[in-house]
């Protein structure tokens, strides 16, 4: 069962966005993930993320050109579980404001990494958050145009219906 | 036991050949259109995705504005937190495992970046030798980075385009191979198909002579044959007309006249006739005459419109023991409700 904590600041979001407003960017909090549906916001604790990752394997990370340990979370789970079920369409906000927008992800292989060789990894590793394939098949790692759908530093994700 | 003789099949042979050459010419297109030209398209296409823009160009440009912000406010905390954001995103995009591994620039600046994230976090005093160390160095080994990936990407793009010239060149090479083998295909198909309809109308040429009699061009015995036993039935009259003292008319004038007599007889007879009767020659100087008859009277007035016709000709015999002209004997006859 998963352990994750979560806390709606729906009464708090305008005070959350005046601050967000006036703060600078490395006074936002890293050790959040925002959640949006249409007026929903929901703000997940990365450190709770961290606890709920329960998926752990060991692949050739390709933007490492070596084998890494990986934890995480199955990335569909998470989503039927805040979203209801799996949107058509994530529009994602990067720490490194990088925005895209990508279907698709009604498959168990997308892992939300929380960890990389048993550590939390940080903006400094592309973190807090990155989205990876578990199995990226018979794509060749050399060549990092097979991999641009991965996610990294992600700050935000909203559902597109 | 021998096999029987079926010409279509050679002919659906070559068709079969023809055809299968335009289709395999209309898959080829067809998968050039579906799968390889958006290949391509994805290949150039990287714009907006992850690596659209290169890694090392987005990190400098976090470096450079680092910079900017120390250099503008060096003592200001809010200024070195901004800037020890950038360089955070600065770092995280640098670190590349292909960039550690092909540029060993890569190593010592991310160490330097990492020395100067330290001072900005625990506090320490920022000078300008440490901005020249831990952040141009950098850029300088980014910018290295930059320039020798788009020089790497010029010469796969090349490569890319070489390759797919020649396979463009491969592919229409194939196409016209399979597009001459078609046509040639189609060739054989249609020159069998003439070859056949040739044979055909020479069979049928030949089947026409083997039933008309050359000298006079009606047609012969086995013309009336056929024409009896293909005929719907009902009432047929036949008349059969006989030149009497031909061998004499031969042996006094020779066989050339006598053959011109022929084809003057069945001239009268045909003119006596009309359209509606078909000549025959049985043989020698015997002719027949087949036409629909409906009574007796019918056959008995053509019977003698035709001996009068003959008697007017008064075509002229000089060997002949009874007479100046040449005589007939002519008789008719019914043939009623005949079947096949």
């Amino acid at each position: 069962m998963s352990r994750m904590v979560f806390s709606c600041r729906l009464s708090a979001l305008g005070l959350l966005s005046a601050a967000l407003l006036v703060a600078s960017p490395v006074a936002a909090d890293t050790d959040e993930l925002i959640l949006l549906d249409g007026d929903r916001e929901v703000v997940l604790s990365l450190e709770a993320l961290r606890e709920q990752a329960d998926v752990e394997f060991r692949f050739y990370e390709p933007y490492l050109t070596e084998e890494a340990d990986i934890r995480g979370l199955v990335f569909r789970d998470l989503l039927q579980e805040h979203f209801g079920e799996v949107p058509e369409q994530l529009h994602f906000e990067a720490w490194d404001d990088y925005e895209v927008t990508l279907g698709g992800w009604d498959d168990p292989n997308w892992i939300l990494v929380t960890h990389q060789n048993g550590e939390p990894i940080s903006l400094r590793n592309r973190g807090p958050l990155r989205l990876v394939e578990r199995d990226y098949g018979n794509r060749d790692p050399a060549n990092l145009r097979n991999f641009n759908d991965w996610v990294w530093m992600i700050r935000s994700i909203e559902a597109v219906w | 036991m021998v096999k029987p003789h079926r010409p279509w099949r050679r002919h659906v042979h070559w068709l079969s050949l023809s055809l299968m050459s335009f289709v395999a010419l209309m898959l080829l297109i067809a998968y050039q259109t579906r799968w390889v030209y958006p290949e391509i398209h994805a290949y150039f296409s990287q714009s907006g995705n992850l690596t659209g823009q290169q890694l090392a160009t987005r990190a400098r440009g976090y470096l450079q504005e680092g910079l900017d912000q120390l250099l503008s406010s060096p003592d200001d905390q809010e200024t070195r937190q901004r800037a020890y954001f950038q360089m955070t995103l600065a770092y995280s995009l640098f670190d590349i495992g292909l960039y550690r591994r092909e540029y060993d620039c890569t190593g010592p600046s991310l160490a330097a970046m990492g020395e100067l994230m330290d001072r900005l976090d625990n506090g320490s005093t920022v000078e300008a030798y440490h901005l020249r160390e831990s952040l141009l160095e950098p850029m300088r080994c980014l910018t290295q980075i930059e320039m020798h990936q788009l020089d790497r990407r010029s010469e796969v793009t090349a490569e890319f385009v070489e390759q797919t010239r020649r396979h463009q060149g491969q592919v229409l090479a194939g196409s016209l191979v399979i597009f001459v083998l078609g046509l040639g295909f189609w060739s054989m198909h249609e020159m069998q198909r003439r070859r056949a309809a040739r044979s055909a109308r020479e069979s049928l040429e030949w089947m026409t002579r083997a039933l008309r009699d050359p000298l006079t061009g009606v047609g012969n015995r086995s013309a009336m044959q056929d024409d009896v036993r293909t005929s719907r039935g009902g009432s047929l009259g036949l008349l059969l007309v006989d030149i009497d003292y031909f061998k004499q008319y031969n042996d006094s004038l020779g066989h050339p006249d006598g053959d011109r007599l022929l084809r003057r007889l069945v001239q009268l007879i045909e003119r006596a006739l009309g359209n509606e009767a078909s000549l025959y020659r049985m043989g020698g100087d015997e002719f027949a005459a087949l036409f629909e008859c409906r009574s007796d009277k019918a056959l008995g007035d053509i019977c003698r419109h035709l001996v009068e016709a003959l008697r007017d000709a008064a075509l002229p015999h000089p060997a002949h023991p009874h007479s100046d002209s040449v005589t007939f004997s002519v008789g008719g006859g019914e043939i009623q409700g005949w079947v096949r």
